[in-house]
């Protein structure tokens, strides 16, 4: 009979230590989720705001002429002044 | 019955309970992180392929950069010669102990330009004129950075920046102390040789102007 008992306190221990534990894991589940859906959101976002890197091209072909144009100025000034 | 053996077994059937509403409360939470996770990734997915260019372009963009560097570079040895460094300082502030590591020279770097209007010290001086007067109110030359300056990089005590290794002729200073004056200073006004024309006009050639082309 007391052996009954015993597993009778063991059980009801192991009851309130469940509860516990799984209470954990659903908390920490549900608050995965609206951290997801702000991924989502971020990524949109993101996404949408590199449209503009097509626009390095147009700044890589601008840095080229301004290159370009600077051997050219530095051509002149090559002929205009004297060497050191 | 016992009234321990009635209390076993529904402690049991409250623990299978237990487990079966928090379990399933948490496969639904899963099911929603699946679609959530599910939804972002093509997203994510866009980000990766709208980034791809971004380093060839960039690649690209310091590429042609650093050939204007080069270029500007190679003009300033030309043209300056040792007083290209402090030239490149006065600019760029700590980019002329960079200029003189990659052009294979040593020495200290005098800034320039700091006591004066920016490039008129070095105008006039390769246009054979002093340094000009200092605007008011500027602070003095620095020192010498490091001991082994040369000496066209002397500061006189006055505190004027001498880029020259003796003062131009008297002919050839400003009537006017600070303007700049390029009388009989560019090479058909004077009896110096006159600089070796590009072999196309117009064109900046640094070839055999570096130290290692030489």
């Amino acid at each position: 009979m007391t052996v009954l008992w015993i597993m009778v306190v063991v059980l009801v221990v192991a009851l309130l230590l469940l509860a516990k534990l799984l209470s954990g894991v659903l908390g920490a589940a549900r608050s995965i989720t609206p951290t997801v859906t702000a991924i989502g959101g971020v990524a949109a976002a993101g996404s949408k705001d590199l449209d503009a890197v097509i626009a390095l091209v147009t700044t890589q072909n601008y840095i080229s002429q301004v290159v370009a144009g600077l051997a050219n100025y530095g051509g002149s000034l090559d002929v205009a002044l004297p060497d050191a | 019955m016992e009234l321990p053996v009635a209390i076993i077994i529904l402690l049991i059937v409250l623990i299978v309970l237990a487990l079966a509403v928090f379990l399933l409360a948490t496969i639904a939470e899963l099911v929603k992180i699946n679609r959530g996770l599910a939804a972002a990734l093509p997203l994510v997915g866009e980000l990766v392929s709208k980034t791809a260019p971004v380093n060839g372009v960039l690649d690209a963009i310091n590429g042609t950069l650093v050939t204007g560097r080069d270029l500007l570079e190679g003009l300033a040895l030309k043209k300056a010669g040792p007083d290209g460094a402090g030239l490149v300082e006065s600019c760029f502030p700590g980019e002329g102990a960079k200029f003189l590591r990659r052009v294979g020279a040593s020495g200290a770097v005098l800034p320039i330009g700091e006591d004066y209007p920016r490039g008129a010290a070095i105008l006039n001086s390769l246009l054979g004129g002093t340094a000009p007067v200092p605007a008011a109110g500027s602070a003095p030359a620095p020192a010498p950075a490091a001991s082994g300056a040369s000496p066209s990089e002397a500061v006189p005590g006055d505190g004027r920046i001498s880029l020259r290794d003796k003062p131009a002729p008297a002919a050839q200073e400003p009537a006017e102390p600070g303007r700049l004056s390029a009388k009989g200073a560019r090479p058909w006004e004077s009896s110096a040789p006159a600089a070796e024309a590009p072999a196309e006009p117009g064109r900046l050639t640094a070839k055999g102007a570096r130290p290692w082309e030489r």
